[in-house]
């Protein structure tokens, strides 16, 4: 779950990271009440990169060109997100831009350490930062840090502020959960300190249940959902609509990609993603159902579960009550199949209910169903 | 052969007493494994579905000559449990569990290596040499022996596959779930490792999906002078980019993490990948007919 600047930057500010000192403005009319000292910077609070170029950061060196810019930035959308606040911050005089960061790698097995002595916007473009692979936390060491940096960075009292800061963000990163503390500029001021003036900090969501802050954030987030999403997310299922017309409620996210291309092959188009796996018991089907029924885009639903610890004998006895006191009248086609899947035919018997043994048939007649309605 | 277990494998179940546990348990009896034991801290059971069960895994090597073990636990516990393990001579670890936050997961793959152990997970249905022994709770009747030795990033995914092969008549020597997370206790780099190395094995066939770079660690394999045949399925391709799909690495970020990114590398490293289940079972046909006649045996 990637953070807002402000809220990453009180974390950096909680590890001893110098960061400048900023205030959360929701409005134009509550930055008028501020006292300020101009210029300042007014950044837009938006868990989305490349904020910068689309001009969500805004110099002003006057109270009222400040109050313009958080009055244009809170009415613009950055990468679908409208920003709920500005961070108003003290205009930095920069002497230089270097990059930092830790994230979690798997080539690292564990964390690993990137540096580019020449940060900001365009970091992407240029040379590839250098990379000390850490993996564990508790095996870094200053000394391997300091030999790699020695390659690019001859500035001696940088490079020293850098391996120190280096330690904290890891320290950060492993003690607070972030899988990526990423602060890109890191701003060299002309009193030769080093400030973090941007931070983009990932924290691990399934840390939650040892972290109250995170609890708090994942909750926040999954309401800002559209309902139907949110609503997905409190019953631990995973849902992403997608543009089609096949609603497909599957278990495992291997096996519900594979029949999302299948149903691509035949024509077809998946109307979501919808993963039931962490949930696999009625009240999680139901919710599914429910979410698919009230779709409008949702013309057809595909059952389709491959269930290892999932027993379809259960999941099979579970579908034939919903279906028959479900109101919808969506076509709902069936694959099961997994441990005791060769229940499944006796359960469905009498019902009315049919499980394919193929999975292609099974798409084929869902996608079938879909193009039939679209005709009418 | 297979590669990391087989019929000597000697398994203890952490985790026994719980209702997934027992079930593992039973199911993986059934299919022929060697369960010697179970360990639960905090319940008095003195045995579960024919089972010794004992307070620790010290305990329960002592008595049973125990070499590896599958563990049930809430994601919570699941570093503790696996340091404990390790730490107690286990050499092969299987924590299948999901939700495991990836601090936890660089500590347990940390904490195995340290104790000259193979963890396998998390986020695995667990791995299987089929006729021989399970450890996990895939599906017993999706699999068969035979000549391909199979890596996994889903689990629900290599059901669907095993069952496509085994139905073909394409067993397979050890299928392995290394799981859908970015930390995994075994990479799919080194289980490629694993399976080179087993002489029974002929054939590799890699599932994956989009996000990661796991991919590119089995093109590069494929490359190698030594390689043995190599046949991909990699899922995803209706995905949208930027939107999380379920596994926590199954995310498009960048250019290198896409469908047709991961398929060019594999086909030009000399994998017959495909890009949707159906046509798998040919693909893995392909690849054992690289073999040459005289190495080819019944699959």
């Amino acid at each position: 779950m990637l953070l807002t600047e402000f809220e990453g930057k009180r974390l950096l500010r909680e590890a001893g990271i110098k960061v400048p000192d900023g205030t959360l403005i929701s409005s134009a009319e509550a930055l008028a009440r501020r006292k300020l000292a101009y210029p300042v910077a007014v950044k837009a609070q938006v868990a989305s990169g490349s904020r910068g170029k689309a001009g969500g950061v805004v110099r002003a060196a006057t109270s009222a060109a400040a109050r313009r810019a958080a009055r244009c930035i809170l009415g613009m959308r950055f990468g679908g997100e409208t920003p709920a606040a500005v961070l108003v911050e003290p205009w930095l005089a920069i002497q230089r831009e270097v990059y930092l960061s830790v994230t979690v790698d798997p080539a690292a097995e564990g964390y690993v350490l990137l540096y580019s002595p020449h940060g900001g916007a365009d970091i992407e473009g240029g040379q590839p930062p250098l990379r000390y692979e850490i993996g564990p936390a508790h095996r870094f060491r200053s000394y391997r840090l300091r030999e790699i940096l020695a390659t690019v960075e001859h500035d001696v009292v940088l490079r020293e502020k850098v391996v120190a800061l280096g330690r904290r963000l890891l320290e950060l990163a492993s003690s607070r959960d972030c899988v990526t503390v990423e602060i890109n500029p890191l701003a060299l001021l002309q009193d030769g300190s080093l400030v973090a003036a941007d931070a983009k900090v990932v924290r691990d969501e399934y840390a939650a249940f040892r972290a109250a802050d995170i609890q708090t954030a994942v909750h926040a987030t999954h309401k800002r959902e559209p309902k139907p999403i949110a609503r997905a997310l409190a019953g631990d299922l995973m849902l992403v609509w997608l543009d089609g017309e096949v609603g497909l409620i599957s278990g495992g996210a291997g096996m519900t990609m594979a029949t999302m291309d299948l149903v691509g092959d035949a024509g077809g188009r998946p109307a979501c993603f919808l993963d039931c796996s962490a949930n696999p018991t009625p009240g999680g089907y139901r919710l599914a159902f429910d979410l698919l029924d009230h779709e409008p885009k949702v013309r057809v639903i595909l059952v389709s579960i491959f269930g290892g610890l999932t027993q379809m004998d259960r999941v099979a006895r579970v579908m034939r009550e919903i279906m028959q006191e479900r109101k919808s009248r969506k076509p709902v086609v069936f694959r099961l199949n997994g441990t005791n899947a060769g229940r499944v035919e006796e359960i469905f018997a009498g019902s009315g209910l049919h499980n394919h043994t193929a999975l292609e048939d099974a798409v084929a007649e869902a996608v079938a169903i879909a193009r039939k309605g679209a005709r009418t | 052969m297979s590669v990391l277990i087989d019929r000597r494998s000697r398994f203890i179940i952490q985790g026994v007493t719980g209702n997934v546990g027992r079930f593992s348990a039973r199911d993986m009896r059934e299919y022929g494994t060697t369960v010697v034991g179970g360990v639960s801290a905090a319940r008095p059971e003195k045995e579960i579905e024919g089972i010794p069960v004992f307070p620790n895994v010290r305990a329960a090597c002592a008595a049973t000559g125990a070499d590896a073990t599958v563990i049930y636990v809430p994601a919570a516990t699941a570093l503790d449990h696996v340091v404990e393990a390790a730490e107690s001579g286990i050499k092969l670890v299987v924590y299948p569990g999901d939700g495991l936050p990836v601090r936890d997961a660089i500590e347990m793959r940390a904490a195995a290596h340290a104790n000259g152990a193979t963890l396998i997970g998390p986020n695995t249905p667990g791995l299987i040499s089929p006729g021989k022994a399970k450890a996990g709770f895939m599906p017993s009747f999706c699999y068969a022996p035979g000549a391909l030795g199979v890596v996994s990033r889903s689990g629900s995914l290599s059901y669907e596959a095993c069952f496509r092969l085994t139905s073909a008549g394409l067993g397979q020597t050890t299928v392995i779930g290394i799981g859908g997370d970015p930390i995994k206790g075994l990479s799919a780099g080194e289980a490629l490792e694993l399976l080179h190395a087993d002489a029974e094995t002929q054939v590799i066939v890699y599932l994956g999906e989009i996000g990661g770079g796991d991919e590119y660690d089995v093109a590069a394999y494929a490359e190698r002078r030594d390689a043995k045949p190599v046949a991909a399925l990699i899922v995803g391709r209706q995905a949208p980019k930027g939107k999380k799909m379920g596994h926590a690495a199954a995310l498009i970020s960048s250019h290198a993490d896409t469908h047709s990114a991961k398929m060019a590398a594999l086909i030009k490293a000399g994998v017959h990948a495909v890009g949707t289940v159906g046509k798998l079972v040919p693909a893995a046909a392909a690849a054992l007919s690289d073999l040459p006649a005289s190495r080819r045996k019944s699959a």
